[in-house]
Order: C-alpha cells, then structure tokens, then sequence
C-alpha cells in the first residue's frame, strides 16, 4: 500500500511542519508580555470503510489538532488583583512624595524659624532702624514661601488629577475595546490561532483595566469577559458586559478631592492607581488645609500682636500681613518703624519690647504656625514611609504573582529549543517514509 | 502540555529587578557621600527629619542670642565707660569742692572752680545722654530718647522711665540692658531728691557767690558728691556684673552650638566609612550578579543547535 504510506508521510510531514510553525511563533514572541505559550495537539487519523459487509480500517497517519492556548486563568485573575493593590500603593506614593517635594522644598518651615529669629534679635534694639528692616524684609520672604509652597501643592495637585483624567480615558478605552474583543470572541471558531490572540488580547485589556481600578471578572463559554469593578460592599457595578461598556467619569471637588461614577451612579474604587490617586488627593487636601491654616495662624497672630502694640512713632500698629491664607498672604506694612514692639500706651521711640515677646510667644507657641508646619510635615512623610514600607511587601506578592504567571504562560526557550531539535527529527523521519514509499512503488513497477 | 517551565521572560525580568534595585541603593549610597546627608527627604526618616527641624529652629535660635548677647555686651562695656568716667567727673569734683572749702583760694579761685564745675556738669550731661552705636539712649529705660532734659533755667530733668528692659540671651534667661538715669543719676540727699546735676550746678552757683559763705556750700556740697559717687560707684559694680554674666552666657552659647551641632550630625549626617563599606558591597553585589546574568543568559539550548 505505498499511497497509504505517502499519505501517512505526508500527514506526518505537515503536522511536524504546524507545530515548527507553532514553536517558531512561540520564539518569535518569547519577550511579548501578552502572549501566552501555544501548543499544538495530534490525534491518530484512521480511515475506516466497509467492503462486502467487512470492516476494514486503513492507517492513514496523523491529524493536526487545535491550536491550544495555556489556560490560566486562576494565576491570571492573582496577577491582577495582587497588580491592582500594587498599583494603588505606587499611585498615592508618588503623589504623596510631590506633596513632600512641594512642601520641603518651599523651605517654609525655615521661613517661620528664620522670622522667629529675625523677631528675637530685636529683643536686642527694639529701635534700631536695620533690625527693623530685617525682620521686615524676613516678613516678607515668608510671605513669598507661604506662596511658593501653596503654588508647588497645588502642581502637585494638578499633576495627579491630569493623571486622573488621562487614566479616566484610558480605562473607558480599553472597556470599549473589551467589548469590542468580546463581540469577536463570540464569533471566533474554537481552536484557532485567531481565538488565540483574542485571548491574549483580553487579557491584556484586563490586565490594563485592572492597574487602574480594581475588577472582578467572569468568563463565559466564549472566552467574553464580564468585569465588574471591586466593590467592599455587594457586587461592583457593570463595567464590560457582552459587547457593551459603561463610561466612568471623574470629578474634583473645590476642596481638591476626587470622585468618581460609572453612568451617572457614584462609586468609590477599593484598589488600582485610581484608588490610590484619590487616596493622595485626599491627603493633598488636607496638607492645603493645613498650609492655609498655618498661613492663617501667622496672619492673625502678628496681626493681633501689632494691635496691641504702637510703632517706633507710638501711634498704634497697624497688620503687618493681609490675606487670609497661603496664597493670598502679603505684607501689609511697607515701613520698618511700623512693627508695634512696645505696647500700647509707649511713648514714640520706646524701648519697651513687652510686646514683641507676645509675638514671638504667640508664634512660637505649641499651637502656633512653627509646630503646626512641622507637624504637618512629620505627618506627611511618617504616612510616605509608611506606605513604603505596604508598596515594599505588595511588590513582593506582586513580582510572586507575575513570575507564577509567567512560568504558566511564559514562553520557556529551552523547551522551544528541545521541540526546534524533535520536531526538525520527526519533519525529516516522515520525509523518509515518503521516500521508502516512492522506493517500494518504483521496485514493484522495476517488477518484470 | 502542564510542566514546569522556567520561563526566559522570567528570568530577564527578574534579573532586571534585582540589579535595577542594586543600582539604586548604590545610588543613594552615592548621593549620601556626595551630599554628606543621611536624610535626603524628610521620608527617609521621619522621626530623624522632625528632630532635625526642631535641632535647626534651636541652632537658629541659639544664632540670634549670641547675637542678641554681643550686642547687649557691647551697651554694657559702653556704658561702663561712660560710669567709669562720671566717676573721675564726680571724683574731681570732690576735690574742688574740698578745696574751695579749706584752701583760702579767694574769689578768683573760686570762680575758677566754678567755672570748672559748670564744664563738668556739661560734660555729665553728655555723658548722661549717651547713645548707643545703633543711636538709643543708653540711660533712659525703655524710653525713647534724650534720656535728660535741660529747661531754659538750666534745670536737668530725667526724660527716660525707670524700666530697665531686658534680652534674651538664653533660652529662660533675659539679662538687664543695664542701669536707668535714675538709677545713676538721682539720689535722695536727706529725704530730698537731688541729682548729679543738681549737686554740680548748685555748688557752681554757690561758689559764683549765690551762697553768702561759698566755704561751708562747698563743704555742705561734699554731702551730695559723696552720694553720687556710692550711686556711680554702685551702678558700676552692676554693669560689671552683668558683663561677667554676658560673658559666661556667650561661653555656655558657644557650648550649647556644638552641642546641637553634634547632635545635628548624629541624626543627619552621614557616616561616612560606613556608607562606603556599604557602598563597596552592593557595588560587588551588582558586579557578580552581572557577571552572572551574563553567563546564565548565555546558557541556552540554541547555542547546541
């Protein structure tokens, strides 16, 4: 029978070629983050026929299989999650550090204590018109550092709500596209190479959806992903279902915090850099809050000190600030001389300094802008180390998750390079049986 | 197909993680040498940032008072000076006036003492408005200056209040500025207020013959002087207390600035053999885990094909 042997050659030849093809492919994308490892199955292929009432098989080679795709999704689902939460933690970090660049680098707290101590050294000479000077001109620095630090918050600020905005985009996209890869899953024949990639595709869409919010998923027997988002309450609202995507919206308060929505109904996101950008806008507001109440403090306490006392003139002090917080405060007093340091009631050129030790006490003071700056600044970075310290162990999990994934999906080059050698081996062994075939058809025709 | 694989994009992401992470202790170990500080933003250390705004505000502090105590020492020498001199003022004026007393000197030589006792209450009335470098009254209290008057009759009144005002030099400490006019100045003679000037002009006076025996003014006069000088005398030994008092604060200022210098280092700085240690085993870290991402990133099975 050396047609039945061409054939069963043949068929051996192709499969071999389809799965080089497969490893090939497989190399091809060995440092694709979104492809998952292909393999190919064989199934014996045997023609059976019936002949006057008698069974008889014939062998008739090899039948190439599907193309098979890793499944994973468990460890895929533990690679999102654990991606989400790491995800969060970088996202309010590096808002965080901005508020801490913002805030140290305006320098404000030695602005307060180089005030305080342009203050205190004219204990010395109340009247000496240089002292005055200075402690005028230091005035007026920190009035300019109270702004420099509202200005760099608030970039700051501005910096995580664009990313907000940018991620808001992105993840309505990437639903969109969901949807999209949905609707062709649906429609994709089981086993294809084709149904493959959409696979990928999906997963990679969801790998994307979840760094910014958290998700759950369910898949149907298509492949089509349903994906909620996280919720601590309940099941989270529809984001992708079938070939359809609900639009999320954001928003920012005055107060500089955020909120989100998904068509039109209010949600707040338990993980993913969303979460965590809420989580630093959140802080931010509350660092603003305590900027403007520091700048605030200052105003009102040289203010109430400079009522109640009189100028080197010995008529009564005039404010030494207007505004009312970070960054409308300026100096208000345009004179040296103007600085009440004696109290009320002093004769001009009066050396008195009860007054000026009021204010120095009252600014100095446990609950006076110094403290409360420096403790917003203990706060701030105690939260930052903090949270380092959360984004270090989530960044364990996570590479744990990532590299469990890829050894499940990754594509190993040594195996390739094994099946490369087998598959080359089992192309050329079938090539043979062609040939032993082509030699037993030519000795029975060589017959005479 | 289920297996255990090692996959290669495993193994270059890891590989990349652990010497992105060496890289970058190293260079925090490098800016910590280059910048000598240990904390490079107040996250680094929180608790170690906070004590070290607290340890600025103290060395900034510490700044202003030795300031505010040089200046201080510098209105006290100088109104020791200016005591110093209403002293030989007040000591010879003493002398004139036991001279115009005893010596039968006649009524030349006692409008000559006059005529010196008129220039020395001049000068003490100078000496008693004295002004400080930065133009304040050295002898008027708080108050705003001349610290002495001078009416159309010649009569000096004290201008200045009896509030002595004080700095602060030390945390808890506030030193004195140094004596009123009052204080210097004005004294009770016989339960009646008199002054330097008073004493001087008066005998002036009496000597140019407004008392009809100048002998016994001048030797009534003696009474007074005597009392100006205990006042002089005691306001001398005052300032010079409080000199000395200045002075062992600036030395326990200087002291407290180490200190707090010390500790700032403590907290702050970096140490440096032990961030170059530090530094030297990442450095052999990063430079065997090259070594070795090379050669296992070299075996592969491709090489056999």
């Amino acid at each position: 029978m050396p047609t039945s042997l061409i054939t069963i050659g043949r068929s051996g030849a192709a499969a071999a070629r389809a799965s080089l093809e497969l490893t090939a492919q497989n190399i091809a994308n060995a440092s694709n983050p979104d492809y998952v490892r292909r393999t190919t199955s064989q199934s014996e292929f045997v023609a059976s026929a019936t002949i006057d009432y008698q069974v008889s098989s014939s062998l008739s080679g090899t039948r190439i299989g599907d193309v098979q795709r890793a499944n994973s999704e468990l460890i895929q689902r533990q690679a999102r999650d654990s991606g989400s939460d790491l995800s969060r933690a970088e996202a309010e970090l590096s808002g965080l550090r901005d508020a801490e660049t913002a805030l140290e680098n305006s320098r404000l707290f030695e602005g307060l204590v180089d005030f305080e101590a342009a203050l205190t050294l004219l204990e010395s000479d109340p009247t000496d018109p240089a002292l005055r000077r200075g402690a005028l001109e230091t005035a007026r620095q920190l009035t300019s550092t109270f702004q420099f630090a509202d200005t760099a918050l608030s970039n700051a600020r501005s910096l995580v709500e664009d990313d907000v905005s940018i991620g808001i985009e992105s993840v309505n996209g990437t639903a969109e596209e969901l949807a999209r890869i949905n609707l062709a899953l649906v429609n994709a024949r089981d086993g294809t190479a084709g149904q493959a990639s959409l696979l990928d595709a999906r997963d990679a869409s969801l790998r994307d959806l979840a760094n910014e919010f958290g998700i759950t998923v369910e898949f149907d027997d298509f492949g089509a992903a349903e994906v909620r988002l996280s919720s601590s309450s309940g099941t989270g609202a529809l984001l992708v279902s079938g070939t359809t995507a609900n639009a999320i919206g954001a928003s920012v308060a005055a107060d500089g915090t955020t909120s989100f929505d998904i068509g039109g109904v209010p949600f707040s996101p338990t993980s993913g850099a969303m979460a965590g950008r809420a989580a630093a806008l959140t802080d931010m507001a509350l660092r603003q809050t305590e900027l403007n109440d520091a700048a605030a403090a200052t105003i009102t306490r040289a203010n109430a000190a400079q009522a109640a006392g009189v100028g080197l003139d010995g008529s009564p002090g005039q404010p030494l600030f207007s505004g009312t917080n970070a960054s409308t405060i300026a100096l208000a007093l345009t004179d040296g001389d103007g600085l009440a340091l004696a109290p009320a009631g002093s004769p001009a050129g009066s050396r008195d300094t009860a007054n000026l030790g009021n204010l120095i006490a009252a600014f100095g003071a446990d609950d006076g802008p110094i403290a409360s700056t420096d403790r917003s600044l203990l706060s701030l970075s105690s939260r930052i180390a903090g949270l380092e310290t959360t984004r270090e162990g989530l960044e364990i999990i996570n590479s744990s998750a990532q590299a469990e994934l890829l050894s499940e999906t990754g594509v190993d080059l040594d195996v390739e390079a094994a099946n490369l050698i087998r598959l080359q081996q089992a192309f050329e062994a079938n090539s043979r049986i062609i040939q032993v075939a082509n030699d037993l058809f030519d000795t029975i025709l060589g017959l005479r | 197909m289920n297996s255990v694989s090692n996959p290669a994009g495993a193994f270059f992401e890891r590989s990349l993680g652990q010497m992105g992470a060496l890289r970058g202790s190293i260079e925090r170990f490098q800016t910590e040498i280059a910048t000598g500080e240990r904390i490079q933003r107040g996250s680094d250390d929180p608790i170690g940032a906070a004590r070290l705004r607290a340890l600025t505000r103290l060395e900034r502090r510490g700044d202003t008072e030795e300031e505010n105590a040089a200046r201080l020492g510098q209105d006290l020498s100088e109104a020791a000076n200016q005591i110093e001199g209403i002293v030989s003022i007040l000591q010879r004026a003493r002398e004139l006036s036991v001279s115009a007393a005893n010596d039968p000197v006649g009524e030349n030589g006692r409008a000559a003492i006059a005529e010196e006792l008129e220039q020395m209450a001049e000068e003490m009335f100078a000496r008693s408005n004295t002004q400080s470098i930065t133009g304040a009254p050295l002898f008027a209290g708080t108050a705003g200056s001349p610290a002495f008057v001078r009416d159309a009759a010649g009569v000096v009144t004290y201008n200045g209040n009896n509030q002595n005002g004080s700095v602060p030099v030390a945390p808890g400490t506030e030193v004195e500025r140094g004596v009123t006019g009052e204080q210097l100045f004005e004294f009770d003679l016989d339960g009646t207020p008199s002054s330097n000037f008073a004493v001087l002009t008066g005998l002036a006076a009496a000597l140019r013959g407004g008392a009809a025996d100048p002998s016994v003014a001048a030797q009534d006069a003696l009474a007074g002087i005597d009392a100006a000088l205990d006042n002089a005398n005691r306001s001398q030994t005052v300032i010079g207390t409080r000199l000395a008092w200045v002075e062992a604060i600036q030395q326990d200022q200087q002291t407290r600035a180490i200190d707090v210098a010390e500790q700032r280092s403590d907290i702050g700085d970096t140490d440096i053999s032990d961030t170059i240690v530090r530094l030297q085993q990442t450095l052999t870290a990063l430079e065997a885990s090259q070594a070795s991402f090379t050669r296992v990133s070299s075996l592969t099975l491709f090489n056999a094909l």
